[in-house]
């Protein structure tokens, strides 16, 4: 898989245009309210059997739609905050981020939440301010797992971690993992590519399948 | 970088060998290394004494900071420093591998140099995390680590990297979030 | 919604694991772009009766034409990823596919890969005098031959000195590390350490 890079705010004429993790991180439902009629698009609107979509009609619609409909000329519609980003979320970031489960309000938290900020929603500010905070916050938790050689902890770890946070811990793994086994010294030994490996063991679980 | 490449460069490094055979100059693309006499002390690149040696073809010197008391005075001073201290040698760990690995009847008291090393690296690795998390909490946009080897730096560089670069991305929403540029692509 | 289908490949290609690539989805390749045909013409329609003075139809056009962009970029995305694991592939399993993960390509994908490895061998004999394998030694080596133990029935092998080997399983050979590395990676021999 392409190692992720960094987020932008700005999604569709950036360089990650193929990033799997920003496709999907721009897919996030932001609320919004029409301010001009949609023809014809009235199905789209689970809500109501109209043909268009009337002004004033509240929906949900991903990030990357919105950002569509705000043209320089035309507004078709005004957006709000997303839910986990709101005050009454903000002060529980404050109070305590460790034990938040970001992955839950994600789980693309911080990027999603970074590219929401070109909304220029009249609080965005606070918006950044308890994103970094956050992050700074976890931040000792996510060093600290990722240099943890234990494996049982893995899942208990990363299960609140958002993925930007997850991919950090990946890469002090990856790092710490390959120093041990250069300490161990089973790194003078040539191997099995990894993807030859997980090819055989699949390989075998269907045969195993087929078997019986 | 893997830290099998690492090791590789500290190859390069110098030891001294004592050894039983003779042989001209030898010319290759990294020096040239020679000529061997039969008890005369001289250099070669570590790889080339570690060849030598599995072949029986001499002994190798430990180098001088090898040594049990020397490496206990390193140790004490990392601990009561709260920078990090000019190590021994920029490949200590790995020169310490690779002779304790091929050529342990040549280092005297072996197990505790092997030990000492490995206080000296983890008492290395726990500041360098402190000042990571230092360096993170305070927000700080750039910072001077000294006397860091190779290996070191390597063991949290795709981390730290990563770490640091969204944290540079956070911050960047912090000075554009407000009356930020237009949002038309 | 629009899009939906489209990231639907998406998720797919997220839920690969190292070295898994699952069938080419020409079903779900093939209603993307039938969605999208679909939003043109609708497009089209509106673009036209705008012109006759219709002023109305533009959000409509607008919306449909962000949905557009957006499975766009989904499709390339998702053929993009799938040709970088591809490429991988070359190195990991070598200039020969296993027979069960070329089935997962598709057609024009099976051409990229013969072109890949055409490209990749023209270029490593431009190397050095006689060209150079980069695919070998991807870790410093550390010695010039190597013992192996056989994992399976593999048959005859060439050796450098041009004697040949016979690969028989559990057979244990001390052979050159350039020649049987790559059988080493492919998980044919295993590497002894002593």
């Amino acid at each position: 898989m392409a190692s992720p890079s960094t987020y932008s705010r700005y999604s569709s004429n950036s360089d990650n245009y193929y990033d799997i993790n920003d496709i999907i991180a721009t897919h996030e439902k932001v609320p919004c309210k029409v301010e001009l009629p949609l023809h014809r698009l009235g199905f789209l609107n689970p809500g109501s059997d109209g043909e268009n979509i009337r002004v004033g009609t509240k929906m949900d619609l991903p990030y990357w739609l919105v950002t569509g409909l705000l043209g320089r000329r035309r507004r078709l519609v005004s957006v709000e905050p997303p839910k986990y980003f709101r005050s009454s979320y903000r002060e529980i970031m404050s109070a305590d981020a460790n034990i938040v489960d970001l992955h839950k309000m994600g789980p693309y938290y911080y990027a999603f939440g970074t590219k929401i900020l070109s909304f220029e929603f009249p609080e965005s500010e606070d918006i950044a301010k308890s994103l970094i905070e956050t992050y700074i916050n976890r931040f000792r938790k996510v060093m600290d797992g990722s240099q943890n050689a234990s494996h049982e902890d893995k899942n208990r770890l990363t299960s609140k971690m958002d993925e930007t946070e997850r991919s950090i811990y990946r890469a002090g793994q990856t790092s710490l993992r390959s120093f041990q086994s250069w300490e161990t010294r089973q790194i003078t030994k040539i191997c099995t590519s990894d993807m030859v490996a997980n090819h055989r063991k699949r390989k075998r679980a269907v045969m195993d399948e087929d078997d019986q | 970088m893997d830290p099998s490449e690492v090791e590789f460069l500290a190859e390069k490094e110098e030891v001294t060998i004592v050894p039983n055979f003779s042989h001209d100059e030898v010319f290759l693309i990294g020096g040239n290394v020679g000529p061997f006499n039969p008890s005369l002390p001289m250099k070669v690149p570590l790889w080339m004494a570690i060849n030598l040696k599995q072949r029986q073809k001499c002994r190798i010197q430990p180098p001088d900071w090898m040594l049990v008391e020397k490496l206990e005075e390193v140790k004490k001073q990392e601990h009561d420093s709260a920078v990090f201290q000019p190590m021994v040698n920029p490949h200590y760990m790995e020169v310490t591998k690779l002779l304790l690995s091929h050529a342990t009847d040549d280092i005297p008291n072996a197990d505790e140099v092997n030990t000492l090393i490995k206080d000296i690296w983890d008492l290395r690795m726990a500041k360098l995390r402190q000042s990571i998390d230092k360096f993170v909490k305070d927000q700080e946009t750039h910072a001077r680590l000294d006397n860091l080897s190779l290996m070191e730096i390597n063991s949290v560089r795709p981390f730290l990297t990563q770490a640091l670069d969204h944290m540079h991305t956070l911050r960047m929403n912090l000075l554009t979030a407000g009356p930020g540029p237009t949002q038309d692509s | 919604m629009y899009g939906e289908k489209a990231i639907e490949l998406i998720h797919e290609l997220q839920r690969a694991v190292n070295g898994s690539l699952a069938p080419f989805n020409e079903e779900g390749v093939r209603q993307v772009l039938e969605e999208m045909k679909a939003l043109y013409d609708q497009n089209q329609c509106d673009v036209e009766a705008t012109v006759q003075g219709e002023k109305d139809r533009l959000p409509a056009v607008q919306f449909r034409h962000t949905c557009l962009e957006r499975n766009k970029r989904c499709l390339l995305a998702y053929l993009h990823n799938r040709l970088c694991m591809i490429r991988d592939m070359r190195w990991e399993f070598g200039s020969v596919l296993p027979a069960e993960v070329k089935y997962n390509l598709s057609e024009q994908e099976v051409q990229w890969f013969t072109k890949y490895n055409k490209s990749l061998a023209s270029y490593m004999r431009t190397l050095g005098q006689d060209g150079l394998d980069l695919t070998q030694d991807r870790s410093p080596p550390k010695s010039l031959y190597v013992e192996v133990r056989c994992l399976m029935d593999y048959g005859e092998f060439e050796s450098e000195d041009g004697s040949s080997v016979v690969l028989k399983k559990n057979s244990q050979h001390f052979l050159l590390r350039s020649l049987c590395e790559p059988l080493i990676r492919q998980g044919v021999l295993e590497h002894i350490m002593s």
